[in-house]
């Protein structure tokens, strides 16, 4: 019996993507975390002496149209979009997790009417729901959060639910039924590990689509306002200066294109550790 | 009398799983509740835990020592539920939450029934898995680590951890083989001997009936269609059902068609 062996780990030829991918996604996080506490500029200050210059060692980035050094509000700008990103995603996790694992497991009218409220958020698109609260809240970048939370939760809640209902189908439910467990206990200590695999795969998906939200919509103006760097407003900022300076507009392009493809191959690495059809095949 | 089952009804919103059953349970007997798959026997018992499905719907009066299990409120119910009523399942492997070892199972069990002293549930875990011949080590190991006929085992020292007065047994030796099987069966003998509570022996398999029933219910299509002692149902079947399935249960051993010798042989 002492032979038996866990399978945790899973040789995977791709395992090195994901690996890397981890490896600077954390390297980002912990820059935007350093540009936290140490600034070399003021990322709002202006310098209109010094615009849209080129790289130098003082500006290792340039600057931009308002003389801003472009490297740390690049920075910055991580640290808003990816920050907001995880908020947003989190939130949306706690909401969506408990929705989906009381509305799978208790099932009935619970259910019913639980699932009708999420397809009612369901119904509008993410650009439409951030459209209209900006609209009601006025832009920043607070109600965009809102607006992607309101969206995303339902996906992760869905998830939640159709996992719980096959899961709590199964004996092991039954018998802490039988054995006096409360519900409450179940869900948290049976069902949901059970689950967390799936839904931190759907999230690690969601992250790089959520990143790309905040840009996008930040970049047509609803999300974070000027003078507040993000990489979407740093690239409508500098759209005007696209001919003669096309790097600032590479630079915050750039930043975003590798963290989203990043968080992408991070997910799919996440999700063929988790994957459900290789547990049955091994 | 320590359950009585009066008219019960189980529905669903289509037809009736289940018709007018009623059955009565004496402490510290076995049984038996035989019928074919689909007669309602499972269902039947877990209406008794008030373990249906939300789409199932139980009319009638479960009586379980003096009182009404379908007026308890869902806290109450959850102390009778493992505490005086247990029960164990037919799927071995689905019984334990796969990440958890049987420790930890054990453990919030009694922890859920108010045990509080960790050294009380340290004592009551071993001495349980003792009980049915397990070596302590077990509660370190997870689930899929431990066979068939072992996990059954910790089922039924699960089962009887909190000495219950009723232990539901459903079809405990139908996905074992049959040498497991027979072991399960005498060890939950011998156990309910030891404890003295009732056991409601849901099979369709007339060996285990033989072996070790004191009575004998047989359902069919979810109405009881005959009751009584088992020497009586065995060797005087009433209806022409009990008699078919009597006569299709394969026969092992020597002795009366019945196996009442064999059993008196063991």
């Amino acid at each position: 019996m002492k032979d038996f062996s866990i399978p945790l780990s899973k040789k995977n030829k791709h395992s090195w993507q994901g690996a890397v991918a981890f490896v600077v996604v954390a390297a980002a996080l912990a820059g935007a975390i350093y540009t936290f506490f140490y600034l070399r500029y003021d990322p709002t200050l202006t310098n209109m002496g010094g615009r849209l210059q080129g790289m130098s060692m003082e500006h290792p980035l340039g600057t931009d149209h308002l003389g801003r050094d472009v490297l740390t509000r690049l920075f910055l700008g991580g640290q808003q979009t990816i920050g907001y990103s995880f908020l947003a995603l989190l939130a949306a996790l706690m909401i969506g997790v408990p929705f989906g694992l009381v509305s799978g497991y208790k099932r009935g009218w619970v259910d019913r009417m639980f699932m009708r409220i999420a397809d009612g958020f369901l119904a509008f698109p993410d650009t439409i729901v951030a459209i209209v609260l900006s609209g009601l809240l006025g832009p920043g970048i607070g109600n965009l959060v809102l607006a992607i939370v309101m969206v995303k939760w339902v996906s992760y809640a869905r998830l939640v639910r159709s996992s719980v209902l096959s899961e709590s189908q199964k004996e092991y439910v039954l018998i802490a039924r039988t054995n006096g467990l409360s519900s409450k206990k179940i869900m948290v200590k049976h069902l949901f590990p059970h689950i967390a695999g799936h839904v931190l795969v759907l999230a690690s998906l969601d992250l790089g689509k959520i990143i790309l939200l905040i840009s996008s919509l930040s970049y047509i103006g609803l999300g974070a306002q000027p003078p507040t760097p993000e990489w979407g407003a740093m690239l409508n900022d500098s759209r005007p200066y696209f001919q003669s300076m096309p790097s600032l507009m590479i630079y915050p392009g750039l930043a975003i294109v590798i963290v989203v493809l990043l968080t992408n191959m991070m997910g799919d690495y996440l999700r063929d550790r988790f994957d459900v059809k290789k547990e049955v095949q091994s | 009398m320590i359950l009585s089952v009066e008219q019960l009804t189980i529905i669903t919103r289509e037809k009736q799983l289940v018709k007018n059953v009623s059955l009565a349970i004496r402490e510290g007997e076995w049984f038996a509740l035989v019928g074919q798959s689909g007669s309602g026997k499972s269902v039947l018992s877990q209406a008794i835990g008030q373990m249906l499905a939300p789409n199932l719907k139980a009319e009638g009066k479960i009586t379980f020592q003096k009182k009404d299990l379908l007026a308890l409120s869902k806290k109450e119910m959850r102390t009778v539920r493992g505490g005086k009523i247990a029960y164990i399942f037919q799927d071995y492997q689905g019984s334990f939450t796969p990440f958890r070892t049987i420790g930890q199972h054990l453990d919030e069990y009694q922890k859920a029934h108010g045990v509080h002293s960790i050294k009380t549930r340290l004592a009551q875990t071993k001495e349980a898995l003792d009980s049915v011949g397990l070596n302590e080590s077990v509660a370190d190991q997870y689930p899929f680590q431990l066979s068939g006929g072992q996990l059954q085992r910790v089922s039924i020292a699960m089962a009887l951890l909190l000495s219950p007065d009723l232990l539901i047994a459903d079809e405990i030796t139908t996905a074992l083989d049959s040498v497991s099987g027979h072991r399960i069966l005498e060890l939950l003998a011998k156990r309910q001997k030891e404890t003295g509570c009732a056991i409601l022996f849901i099979t369709h398999d007339w060996r285990h009936v033989r072996r070790c029933a004191d009575r004998i219910a047989v359902m069919k299509e979810g109405e009881m269609i005959e009751s009584g002692g088992k020497h009586r149902i065995l060797d005087h079947p009433q209806h022409h059902y009990t008699k078919q399935l009597i006569e299709a249960a394969p026969i092992l051993g020597r002795g009366l068609p019945s196996g009442l010798q064999e059993a008196g042989n063991r």
